[in-house]
């Protein structure tokens, strides 16, 4: 039984059931209390559960590798409408296939405190070991309300276009940090003085990213 | 009667759940259609059928850009990265033509969206049809009718399509050939394809 033909049944015995109810109690056995309550408290309770359900099922299919998540498999035709709504929650809104780009996300600095402009951040990149892809790579950086913060170089992401120096070693530092890291500009990513989050895009990700073997490198606070 | 109560309650409870599940994708585009067809991108709606290109001014100055209207629909999170054209299509009346210009090995992809259920049914870009100048046709569930020979066909589950396009911008200097070549990615019917 292919899903088209369970969801089909499922929405049929539902409304069956739904209509044998609404028959039995508002036409052969008429009470005199008031059935609209139970209507309306259960659509809401619907309304309220579909929600945590979809937020659920979005925790179970969400990957985090060390202190970023991201979701493998989005906006794939043969997707469930469980993964679909879990999909719409976490991405609002029309979704690239994971083929075409990886997007991950973090607001936490991976010790269970949220990212802030109070302190200085370093995602050190291993040599070889940027985000392998066949388009581009980018980490972008917003406020708490994923807004662009104004900066005095107007720089609101880094990228494999923006002129990152790689280390001596061939590795890459990102210096995530509200002040200028003197002696690697070219390496700063602005931040604001309160909190942020980070996006890191990898467009025509490379294999190993789609099947898993990549890992994103954490951000780590400088003490 | 406690058990009447109960099955009053959880039917309407289990329908409510399934059909909120169910929809919610096309409730989150729903918001996407408003903002493409009433709200526009700050320079008044955009018509059926038509793609929208976001102005190089607003690309160059992104501080601007959230302020104005629409703009965080537009984008799931922050992008620095791609020139973004967007479009709704209604292909009930007949197909769409699809231009892509030669993009000469840059990266782009235009997306096509099912807004029923936010699922990419077809890409047409570098990864999946390469970047070279192409003529693509996309057609209704319910069409029938000959592809001119040299267009390839998109055929979409649903007369409703979300079109995103996307062109990379590879620096600031870069910014002025992108949007040139975003501006090129066009819509027309096909019966108007010989006219034009």
């Amino acid at each position: 039984m292919n899903s088209r033909t369970f969801y089909a049944i499922l929405t049929v015995l539902i409304i069956v059931a739904f209509g044998v109810v609404i028959i039995n109690s508002f036409v052969l056995n008429p009470t005199s209390r008031n059935v609209r309550n139970d209507v309306i408290q259960g659509f809401l309770l619907g309304f309220g559960l579909s929600f945590v359900t979809a937020q659920i099922y979005a925790r179970i299919k969400t990957s985090k590798v060390n202190g970023w998540t991201t979701m493998f498999g989005c906006g794939e035709p043969s997707n469930g409408f469980l993964f679909r709504a879990a999909c719409a929650q976490v991405f609002l809104g029309p979704i690239n296939i994971s083929k075409e780009s990886m997007y991950w996300t973090r607001d936490a600095d991976g010790t269970g405190y949220l990212l802030s402009g109070k302190h200085d951040y370093v995602m050190h990149f291993p040599a070889g070991q940027l985000p392998p892809n066949n388009a581009f790579w980018s980490l972008t950086m917003g406020d708490a309300h994923n807004h662009f913060v104004t900066n005095p170089i107007k720089r609101y992401c880094v990228s494999d276009r923006s002129g990152l120096v790689p280390n001596p070693d061939g590795s890459v530092d990102i210096y995530i940090q509200n002040a200028t890291p003197t002696g690697h500009e070219s390496n700063w990513l602005p931040v604001p003085s309160g909190n942020f989050k980070l996006w890191l895009r990898v467009y025509m990700p490379g294999q190993t990213i789609l099947n898993g073997e990549y890992q994103v490198p954490p951000v780590v606070k400088v003490s | 009667m406690i058990l009447e109560d109960l099955l009053i309650f959880g039917s309407v409870m289990i329908v409510a759940w399934f059909l909120f599940t169910y929809n919610w994708p096309r409730m989150l585009l729903y918001v996407y259609k408003r903002a493409i067809l009433v709200k526009g991108f700050g320079e008044g709606p955009v018509p059926i059928n038509t793609l929208y290109t976001i102005p190089q001014k607003l690309f160059a100055d992104p501080i601007a850009w959230q302020s104005g209207p629409g703009s965080n629909s537009v984008t799931a999170g922050m992008n620095r990265d791609t020139l973004i054209t967007i479009g709704w299509l209604d292909l009930k009346k007949g197909p769409q033509a699809l231009h892509v210009p030669d993009m000469n090995g840059r990266y782009y992809s235009v997306q096509f969206t099912n807004p029923s259920n936010n699922t990419v049914f077809a890409y047409v870009g570098k990864r999946t049809t390469g970047t070279e100048v192409g003529e693509y046709l996309i057609t209704g569930p319910h069409w029938k009718g000959q592809v001119p020979s040299d267009m390839k066909q998109v055929s979409s589950p649903k007369n409703s399509v979300l079109v995103i396009g996307r062109v990379l911008v590879e620096n600031d200097s870069d910014l002025p050939t992108s949007h040139h070549l975003t501006e090129q990615i066009r819509l027309t019917p096909l019966h108007q394809k010989g006219s034009l």
